[in-house]
């Protein structure tokens, strides 16, 4: 995506539509993910997971549902898709360090999904960063949303599985947001081949 | 021994009733389906309540008639997404009230579309070897134009007297070419479409087509 943004003879639309191909594989893969970590988790552990509510980015002030989303303006949109993925750079690398040593029967491939998710969502955000310049100013502004857990999920075994499943659970639904705004933004640049929607 | 409400008249509380489908079909609106259990040989009413992740009020179902019986319909105004409701569902009789287990669900996990319609097949020609083109548009209610949901399709044929399908993924498209027919049939031609994230549709209903009878034709060529 970088390479292709650099070049200005690429159309938006076309941009968008490897952004948000992108984004789907990057909500797919968290789905999996989340799917892995299900598959042996201590029932108790579901019911001390914290509520979504409580994830970092939850402060976020996101549409919810299609009459507000179709109402936000392309450049907030975009703004919105940056802030979420610029939220969970550091969160990303605290998941995949810790999945290196994750108390769970599914460790190793759990350790190779997040290592995905983490370059997925770097390249991602990267090209989005120069999209942005094509949308001006509002689309340019990003909201701080830092992540105050420490660069450790936790010592003792329970805690770090409930931690791991908390953030990972946070991040598929916020992947799933920038995953739906970065498709009707690729609509939205799509008019002229009306096709594609 | 004297058992209270039991022996003599054979009444006694609701049984437990199951929460035991959600679906969206346009990740604009909701509908809930439960299963009552025993009604403890009494008159019985249900009520569903909710509660959304964000709030600590609880609601009672906006629409129970919509939907059909033992159901709950969310219309837009009610439906919010990337937001967890807590739901239950409560049977009432005159010796008491019993709860379903909770569901927790977020409107995004649980998206089935309804199938592609107007589905039309017609039978074309390639160097005068026969193939089909189905076309097809997306169900409806499914907001695609804006992006709201994107929606990919699959396609199936068969012979008429033929036991198995044959798959096509037709990806986004909302037309698909079938070759390699056997000519001289009647085919059977079904589409069904699949959310980005979401569940598959139902298969469309069957569309029948005649393909002539093009083998002898070439057959006899071939003798030739």
């Amino acid at each position: 995506l970088y390479m292709v943004a650099a070049c200005s003879a690429i159309p938006i639309s076309d941009l968008l539509d490897r952004a948000s191909q992108r984004s789907d594989t990057l909500h797919s893969l968290s789905t999996t993910l989340t799917q892995d970590l299900d598959s042996h988790f201590p029932p108790m552990g579901r019911v001390i997971t914290p509520r979504p509510s409580m994830c970092h980015t939850s402060s976020l002030h996101t549409p919810i549902d299609k009459e507000q989303a179709l109402q936000v303006s392309e450049a907030d949109l975009l703004s919105l898709v940056r802030s979420l993925l610029q939220a969970w750079r550091d969160p990303l690398v605290i998941l995949s360090t810790s999945a290196n040593t994750l108390p769970h029967p599914a460790q190793n491939s759990i350790s190779t999904k997040v290592q995905e998710l983490l370059e997925h969502t770097k390249s991602l955000g990267d090209g989005l960063d120069i999209l942005s310049g094509k949308f001006g100013p509002a689309a340019q502004s990003i909201s701080s949303l830092p992540y105050r857990g420490g660069n450790d999920i936790s010592q003792d075994r329970i805690s770090r599985l409930t931690n791991f499943h908390f953030l990972m659970s946070c991040f598929r639904r916020d992947s799933h947001k920038i995953d739906s705004f970065l498709k009707v933004l690729r609509c939205r640049a799509a008019k002229l081949q009306p096709e594609m929607c | 021994v004297f058992t209270p409400h039991a022996k003599g008249t054979g009444n006694s509380p609701p049984g437990k009733p199951t929460l035991n489908r959600c679906r969206s079909p346009e990740k604009e609106t909701f509908t809930c389906w439960w299963e009552p259990g025993s009604d403890g040989g009494l008159p019985t009413t249900f009520a569903l309540y909710y509660r959304k992740e964000t709030s600590e009020t609880v609601y009672e179902c906006p629409d129970y008639h919509t939907a059909g019986k033992n159901s709950c319909f969310f219309n837009k105004n009610d439906t919010s997404i990337w937001v967890n409701y807590n739901i239950t569902v409560v049977a009432t009789n005159a010796l008491g009230s019993t709860f379903s287990d909770p569901v927790d669900i977020d409107v995004v996990y649980i998206v089935k579309p309804n199938p592609p319609e107007r589905v039309t097949v017609i039978v074309l020609e390639d160097k005068s070897w026969p193939f089909l083109r189905v076309s097809w548009e997306p169900p409806h209610k499914a907001d695609t134009r804006s992006g709201w949901i994107t929606l990919v399709y699959q396609i199936r044929v068969k012979l008429e007297q033929e036991k198995d399908w044959e798959t096509h993924h037709a990806g986004q498209q909302k037309m698909f070419n079938v070759f390699s027919l056997r000519s001289g049939g009647t085919y059977l031609v079904q589409v069904r479409c699949k959310p980005d994230h979401g569940f598959w549709s139902e298969w469309s209903s069957t569309s029948y087509v005649k393909v002539p009878d093009y083998f002898h034709r070439e057959k006899s060529v071939w003798i030739l």
